[in-house]
């Protein structure tokens, strides 16, 4: 929070600030935020909708403007180390809608549930979980990155997506709302196999949408994993994924996706 | 501090899990995906009915010296250029075509020309497609630079088989029959011009756009069994180059640039559409084109088996592509050109070429070309 409420009052542009000082200064409001964790612990907005509960995922592959592309995809998302002993599990499944090519736009539908939740004597009831996002492929560039990885395929980019999450009944009388927004840069190389190294820095809004929870305002997260594109078949992607809310007690989350393209 | 140290370890932690997972799978991935590449040698010489090399945007060679590119095709071309055929896919000479003769640029674009139709040894065949440099850079005298770049190159095959097509202008199709092969010849570029595209002197077969597209359909069908089709023009199909939105800014901001070279414009839709709808049936083995100055191998789709990029030919012309989903190979900053095998009997092999050469050397990618 320390070094957030600094970057709010030194007068210089947050395009100006390094990438690593930015994620310097998220990793060091979390752990502060962390060391001041205290009572019970309930599942928050963050975690509760898809932009917490499920992984983060590599950009979409790229693919001819002449076609668009239905796919689908299964999500499995584990939080743990969350200030206690019990975790959260989510499993999803999804329909993801690529224009031309290019931008991706997905529906989510799936399920969150606690885990180890006995002995802190806390409901164990689960949730339903929904979301919308749309990803879109921004800038990309090869010679940089060819050159860095010595690989004359390898080519990164630059995107950004904005997602909207739903959550009913995270807790009696509660429901989840969040708006996520990112900038989700990924490198991709090799020929047969695409290995896709991915950072996906972002933030989310918790907007109340139940009466009886004030709202709790902005954090922002990191995710960061490796996708396998064109895994055995053309259309075939797994990715591996983890992602940390700089929000205290939210944990860690560790997950995997897999989602298939229909080619025509 | 604690805390901190714990956060960081904790994500160095995940960092080396996701790590060790991602390679598991890897591993297995590419056991599973080996593949042998077939060199030049293990060829029978005496098996290949029609070699066919193809080489895109050679329009800009060193003036010093001729390029690895161009002198490696030619060394291949000499074993046995009674059974080749050298297509160069358009922008054969940059920036902006043949000008008018006493022009200061006339004695510099001869030169780029001549290049090439050297790299032609004696008894191969030489076809030029235009590309949208040849046609005065997409300018007014674009029609007339078209026609004077199919006069001198002519002039400097002196006597040989050495042709543009399609000729004075004409969208084509022109089509070639050499053995199995069927030869497609278009020129893209007439569709996408802004200026003239006929005058007096045109006398073109099809000189509309409904027209052409109904008599690519007629020739990509050609009689006889086992034939083996390829549509040649400049302007791809498909690409993961500049010209289909990608490197740098990509799609949904260059969308709006509205550039007719470009994939993602409504012209070049139109064209690609047209054409596509002339392949429907019947899908050719490939359609292969330049523009983009990349060498890329891609699934093309329901109405055509492949599409061959190889804008490659000049070396100090090279650019950015991505990958596409539908890519099988794909390369980037490098030069080079492809080279289709075409096996008595049965089967058409395609070798891609990329210089400077590794020391694994400079054939990257084989692939035997099946209908799908």
């Amino acid at each position: 929070m320390i070094a957030i409420s600094l970057m709010r009052f030194v007068r210089v542009p947050i395009s100006a600030l390094s990438p690593s000082l930015m994620l310097a200064a998220m990793i060091g409001a979390s752990c502060i935020a962390n060391a001041q964790n205290v009572g019970p612990l309930p599942v928050f907005p963050e975690e509760a909708t898809p932009i917490g509960a499920l992984p983060p995922m590599a950009l979409p592959m790229p693919a001819s403007r002449d076609q668009n592309y239905w796919g689908l995809r299964l999500q499995a998302g584990q939080r743990q180390e969350r200030s206690g002993p019990e975790n959260l599990l989510a499993f999803a499944g999804g329909i993801d809608y690529q224009l031309r090519g290019g931008s991706i736009f997905g529906l989510t539908g799936g399920y969150q549930r606690r885990q180890n939740c006995e002995s802190t004597g806390s409901d164990c009831g689960g949730h339903a979980l929904f979301g919308l996002r749309g990803r879109f492929n921004v800038v990309t560039g090869g010679p940089t990155i060819a050159s860095i990885v010595g690989d004359e395929s390898a080519t990164s980019t630059l995107g950004t997506e904005i997602g909207f999450g739903y959550a009913p009944r995270v807790s009696p009388g509660v429901n989840a709302c969040t708006l996520d927004v990112g900038l989700p840069y990924s490198i991709a190389m090799l020929q047969s196999v695409r290995v896709v190294p991915f950072i996906t820095p972002g933030a989310v809004w918790d907007i109340n949408c139940s009466s009886a929870q004030a709202s709790s305002g902005r954090s922002f997260l990191l995710g960061f994993g490796i996708g396998l594109q064109q895994l055995g078949m053309r259309g075939l992607d797994v990715n591996i994924g983890a992602q940390r809310i700089f929000r205290r007690s939210t944990g860690l989350q560790l997950g995997i996706s897999v989602s298939w393209v229909r080619l025509p | 501090m604690i805390g901190s140290l714990d956060s960081q370890f904790t994500i160095i932690r995940s960092a080396r899990i996701v790590a060790r997972a991602g390679m598991c799978v890897l591993a297995i991935s590419a056991a599973a995906g080996c593949h042998h590449r077939v060199t030049l040698q293990e060829l029978p010489a005496d098996q290949i009915e029609t070699t066919l090399f193809l080489i895109g945007d050679a329009g800009e060679p060193d003036p010093r010296q001729v390029g690895a590119p161009l002198d490696s095709l030619t060394a291949q071309a000499s074993v046995a250029p009674e059974r080749t055929i050298i297509v160069f896919l358009g922008d054969n000479v940059y920036p902006g075509g043949i000008p008018a003769e006493g022009a200061a640029e006339w004695a510099d674009a001869r030169r780029r020309l001549e290049a090439q139709v050297k790299a032609i040894p004696p008894g191969a065949r030489g076809i030029f497609v235009p590309g949208n440099h040849d046609w005065g850079n997409e300018g007014p005298f674009g029609l007339y630079s078209i026609r004077l770049q199919e006069q001198l190159i002519s002039s400097l095959a002196q006597g040989r088989n050495v042709r543009l097509l399609p000729t004075n202008g004409c969208p084509g199709p022109v089509s070639v029959d050499v053995g199995r092969l069927r030869l497609v010849a278009l020129d893209t570029q007439w569709w996408l011009h802004s200026f003239i595209v006929r005058d007096s002197t045109s006398r073109c077969s099809s000189p509309t756009i409904a027209a052409v597209t109904a008599e690519v359909r007629r020739e990509v069908r050609p009689p006889g069994e086992g034939r083996v089709v390829f549509v040649a023009g400049h302007h791809p199909l498909m690409t993961g180059g500049l010209h289909g939105g990608y490197c740098g800014v990509t799609g949904p901001l260059r969308r709006f640039g509205g550039l007719s070279q470009d994939i993602l414009s409504s012209a070049n839709k139109t064209m690609r559409d047209s054409l596509r709808s002339a392949f429907t049936g019947q899908p050719p083995l490939a359609y292969v084109a330049g523009h983009d100055h990349t060498l890329q191998v891609l699934r093309g789709g329901r109405n055509v088996n492949y599409v061959l990029v190889s804008g490659a030919g000049s070396a100090s012309k090279t650019e950015c592509s991505v990958k596409l989903r539908e890519s099988y190979y794909n390369t980037q900053h490098r030069s080079g050109f492809m080279r289709v095998d075409i096996m008595k009997g049965k089967g058409v092999l395609l070798r891609v070429f990329r210089y400077p050469a590794p020391r694994s050397g400079a054939l990257a990618y084989t692939r035997w070309l099946e209908p799908r």
